[in-house]
């Protein structure tokens, strides 16, 4: 279900736009918020019902970019490390595995305790400081595996 | 104009052209995957590229426009190397199971592999897939994603034609897959058109997978025996059984699009209640099989044991021109009866009255003209619901030329989305709706009515009041005025609400004639829902009119009248072709007791309908698919139909048994068959003299007419409805009815899945429809505590019945909406002859 301070921030996004249609994106970051990280269903089909849209169309757009969780338990800290071009030139690959031998999982997965989800991701855009990750909403760069440490220990 | 050369031929072409379009005019061609002219550009398959010379990499043919010298290379060596790579792509994730594809034998991909290559792939990486086994994706559509190339065409007619928006391509690269929203069972319009498109097996019918390969089937080209948009299809058999029914790009008004009513329809064909034997009623009152030469000889006894004007004969607007026009003749010149008529849903005065007002006896107005102007208003029909194909073309037309739409409709409906402005009268005050624009119309411009003549009633008319009395304010009726002036070409699409309800034909001929003295350029479509309405009153299946819209001096009875008669033993003997009376007429019980008293009521039908249980003579009849002859849709395109196989058992179709009839009572009566009929059709009227109707031109198969060969004052002016007013009006539904709290007036029409007596019997569509249902307004079902799926009881003044509630958004409060083709529910028994509207009241259980 869809929270009422979620529907007023849909309904700020509906002023804002020209086409109704052009609100779906931040509109689902905004339901995917409410659940902390996570998009069900549910939500899919309500914020397509509330823009007007068919729910295909949510289901499209949560299909086709990393930032959305779709059916997916992501635990408190989402790792999303991009693994594309510039950041696998500048050793991406190598934090990713990295990574998963810290926190015993693959990437795709969640710990056991709910804490931590890791996800490769496509460009996040911050090229200029590959390799980089984004954790949550922050963006960390120029990643180091010592610094990686320091990352995570300094979570909470 | 423009010049370039293809392949070194130098071509010439129209501003704009297609790189594609320009190599097929000068005969090249050029194979395509996501390439489809109705629906958008997407370019995103890359097997269509060709050498431009000056250009460094090859293009994508499809999106590329000509330009002046152009020099295009179509077979160069580096365009098939492309080509080869391209296709070797698609095969590295390809399922390559063509030994078990539905698709096997008539697969693009397959077709174009054999073709051009690759003679041997080189990806050694494993193959993605996307499951296992096929997944259902509704009671119609099964999916197999192995074997996607990726080109959208599926995606795109659904959101772009069809207007559903029900497919997606999901995820991304190489893991994208089309399909619905988490490939849940789909509750869509079921029409099928993603499997059509698809150019490999991904999308298939459930109902024919793996039952046959294309080489095993044999087919005839016909016309979809629902609607009147009047879509051509290829129907198939196997073994002697139909078992699919395929619509071709670029062949029919519908190109590759149907409904589900045209692609899954067909398996009526199939049922096991089909009549095979002449039946004749014992004095129990149960049948025995009787032959056909008894059958004939009972039938040859009665109609001369009775007087000429106490004979009548109805046939259903499912049968073929020929089988029209003989049965007239016979009853015209051997009977010397003029009781003829096609429908008992409405009157045949209400049949003049649509005629003349929309001109049906001026000749044919084909369906790309009447979509090619600046607005288009639709008015008296739920078009999305009764006529698909015609949905799917304005939506088009909408999407692609921006045409203005106006919909007036007491229901929503789904080509809402596209319309500038959707107006929710209150039923049966379609006419009104329109005077009260007419009225708009004259206060904005008086001066084009003056010295116009027939237009004096228009002075007379007051917007304010009518738009009360319509329930459409008068700012929104501004509006549409505002909209219409603002057009040079407009065409008003009319549906059956006017048949149901002619005194709304009144308002249609004001608002014709007020955009005609305006100086429009005005083209008038009637909307109808069965295959060959036109056609029969083309042919003279109406009391008043011979073939050709020949009035007549002295009318004859039409349907309503003929009931009548019966109830008042005025009537001895009825002829029935498939039509049912019985579960159609508005007063189901008036019409089953009148027909009771008939001295001989002779039935022939392809099923034992309500009316045939009556008759004491039943034929076995032939279907669509056993036909040879002609249909002609809507816009008066008449258009030829095969037959594929025989009827089954002893049935005949009902050329030859009023071919036999007719010899039985007169020696030389015929001609009988379709073709001389045909030739004999041509002589008798000048319609149909210079029609053009083989299948593979039909551009030229509008039918000609004579303008105003019945004059519009005779229906519309003096005689007919003040005549009509003063005798025993017919059923004409009495406008405007008050409506009490939570009461609701319950109106009629198709449902988009089931629209007559053949649908009824066909195991697919039985399957789409949950049950007899009634739908209200959104705002009406929260009022009412009800949700979708609850059972109600739907209490009117003569009948009750039990059906499923379905609310629709956006349709005008206060109404009650049922199908009128539900044999559980019998529509016609809630009417009552002469009362006009119903009112019901809607309870939960
Ligand atoms: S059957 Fe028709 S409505 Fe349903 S998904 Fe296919 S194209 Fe869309
Ligand atoms: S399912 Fe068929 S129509 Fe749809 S994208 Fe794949 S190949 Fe094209
Ligand atoms: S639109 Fe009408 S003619 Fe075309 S397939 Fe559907 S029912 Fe048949
Ligand atoms: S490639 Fe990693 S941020 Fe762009
Ligand atoms: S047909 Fe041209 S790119 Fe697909």
């Amino acid at each position: 279900m869809l929270t009422e301070e979620t529907k007023t921030h849909i309904e700020g996004l509906l002023n804002k736009y020209k086409t109704r249609r052009s609100a779906v994106m931040p509109a689902l970051m905004h339901a995917q918020k409410q659940n902390a990280g996570n998009l069900t269903e549910e939500d899919m089909r309500e914020v397509a019902d509330y823009i007007g849209l068919n729910p295909v169309v949510t289901n499209e757009i949560v299909g086709f970019y990393t930032m959305y969780n779709p059916l997916k338990d992501i635990g408190t800290y989402h790792i999303q490390v991009c693994a594309n071009l510039s950041c696998s030139l500048r050793q991406a690959e190598f934090i990713i595995e990295y990574l998963e031998k810290k926190l015993d999982i693959k990437s795709g997965e969640t710990t056991k305790n709910k804490r931590y989800t890791l996800t490769r991701v496509e460009c996040l855009g911050s090229c200029g400081t590959a390799p980089m990750m984004q954790i949550n909403d922050d963006y960390f760069e120029d990643l180091t595996v010592s610094k990686v440490d320091e990352i995570l220990s300094n979570l909470d | 104009m423009i010049t370039l050369t293809i392949n070194d031929k130098e071509v010439s072409v129209e501003d704009g052209t297609l790189i594609l379009e320009a190599a097929k005019q000068a005969g090249f061609h050029i194979p395509t995957f996501c390439y489809q002219p109705i629906l958008s550009r997407l370019a995103s398959c890359r097997i269509c590229l060709v050498e431009i010379e000056g250009q460094r990499k090859l293009q994508p043919s499809c999106v590329t426009p000509v330009m002046p010298g152009m020099k295009v290379q179509t077979e160069s060596q580096d365009v098939k190397e492309a080509r080869i790579g391209v296709l070797e792509f698609f095969l590295s994730n390809h399922a390559l199971d063509c030994p078990v594809c539905d698709k096997g034998g008539e697969c693009e991909l397959q077709n174009m592999v054999y073709k051009y290559g690759p003679k041997k792939g080189e990806f050694t990486e494993k193959k993605e897939r996307f499951h296992e086994k096929d997944y259902i994706l509704s009671p119609v559509i099964v999916k197999n994603s192995n074997r996607c190339v990726q080109c959208l065409r599926c995606v795109r007619v659904c959101d772009e034609a069809v207007g559903r928006t029900m497919l997606g391509p999901m995820g991304r690269g190489a893991h994208q897959e089309e399909t619905s929203f988490l490939k849940s069972y789909m509750d869509c319009d079921q029409c099928g058109n993603c499997i059509e498109v698809c150019p490999v097996g991904c999308f298939m019918r459930l109902p024919y997978r793996y039952r046959a390969r294309p080489w095993d089937l044999k087919s005839a080209s016909t016309i979809c025996p629902y609607c009147a948009t009047g879509c051509r299809m290829d129907i198939q058999e196997r073994g002697g059984e139909y078992i699919r029914a395929i619509s071709k790009f670029g062949k029919g008004v519908n190109s590759e699009l149907m409904c589900a009513r045209g692609r899954f329809g067909f398996d009526f064909l199939n049922n096991e209640d089909r009549l095979t034997k002449p039946l004749r009623k014992k004095d129990d009152g149960t049948f025995e099989e009787i032959t056909w030469a008894e059958a004939l000889e009972t039938i040859k006894t009665n109609f001369k044991l009775s007087s000429p004007e106490r004979i009548g004969a109805i046939i259903s607007a499912r049968n073929t021109n020929e089988e029209f026009y003989l049965l007239q003749k016979l009853m015209r010149t051997v009977l010397k009866s003029n009781n003829i008529d096609s429908s008992p849903r409405w009157s045949s005065d209400a049949v003049s009255a649509y005629v003349t007002a929309c001109g049906i006896n001026e000749g044919g107005t084909s369906i790309a003209d009447s979509i090619d102007v600046d607005t288009v208003l639709i008015t008296g029909s739920h078009i999305s619901d009764e006529n698909p194909v015609t949905d799917y073309l304005l939506r088009r037309a909408f999407d692609t030329r921006r045409i203005g739409v106006i919909i007036a409709s007491p229901r929503a409906m789904k080509l809402d989305s596209s319309a500038q402005m959707t107006l929710r009268n209150i039923p049966a005050s379609d006419g009104t709706l329109l005077k009260a624009v007419v009225a708009e119309l004259y206060t904005a411009k008086p001066e084009a009515f003056k010295g116009v003549t027939g237009l004096t009633k228009i002075k007379t008319l007051d917007s304010a009041t009518l738009s009360k009395d319509c329930g459409v304010a008068l700012d929104d009726i501004k509006a549409t005025t505002g909209k219409l002036l603002k057009s040079d070409q407009i065409s008003i699409l009319a549906g059956t609400e006017y048949l149901r309800f002619p005194e709304s034909l009144e308002g249609l001929v004001f608002l014709r004639d007020a955009l005609r003295a305006l100086k429009k350029d005005l083209k008038i479509l009637p909307l109808l829902d069965r295959c060959n309405q036109r056609g029969a009153w083309d042919m003279g299946i109406h009391p008043a009119f011979t073939p050709g819209y020949e009035a007549l001096e002295k009318e004859g009875l039409g349907c309503d009248r003929m009931v009548q008669a019966a109830d008042d033993r005025q009537l001895d003997m009825l002829y029935v072709i498939c039509e049912n009376i019985a579960g159609l007429y508005p007063d189901a019980k008036y019409a089953v007791s009148a027909l009771s008293k008939l001295k001989f009521l002779v039935v022939q039908d392809v099923f034992m309908s309500e009316t045939a249980k009556l008759a004491h003579i039943v034929l076995p009849g032939a279907a669509f698919a056993e036909k040879d002859g002609s249909f002609t849709n809507q816009e008066g395109r008449a258009q030829k139909i095969d037959s594929l196989l025989p009827p089954p058992g002893e049935a005949k179709t009902a050329l030859e048994v009023i071919a036999a009839i007719g010899r039985e009572l007169d020696y030389g009566f015929g001609p009988s068959t379709a073709d001389e009929v045909l030739a004999e059709i041509r002589e008798a009227t000048s319609m149909y003299r210079e029609v053009e109707i083989d299948t593979a031109r039909n551009d030229s198969a509008l039918v000609k007419g004579k303008p105003a060969a019945l004059r519009i004052a005779d229906f519309l002016g003096k005689k007919r409805f003040d005549d009509v007013e003063a005798e025993n009006k017919p059923s004409l539904p009495v406008p405007v009815v008050k409506v009490k709290p939570l009461s609701f007036k319950l109106v009629t029409g198709n449902h988009l899945f089931y629209s007559g007596t053949i649908a009824r019997r066909s195991h697919t569509l039985r399957n789409l429809v949950s049950g007899p249902m009634v739908e209200v307004s959104v705002a009406d079902a929260e009022r009412l505590g009800l949700s979708d799926g609850d059972t109600v009881r739907v209490k009117g003044k003569y009948h009750e019945a039990i059906l499923t509630l379905k609310s629709k958004k956006g349709s005008r409060d206060g109404i009650a909406f049922i199908p009128e083709n539900f044999t559980e529910v019998g529509l016609n028994r809630f009417l009552k002859r002469g009362e006009g509207i119903q009112e019901v009241t809607i309870r939960k259980i």
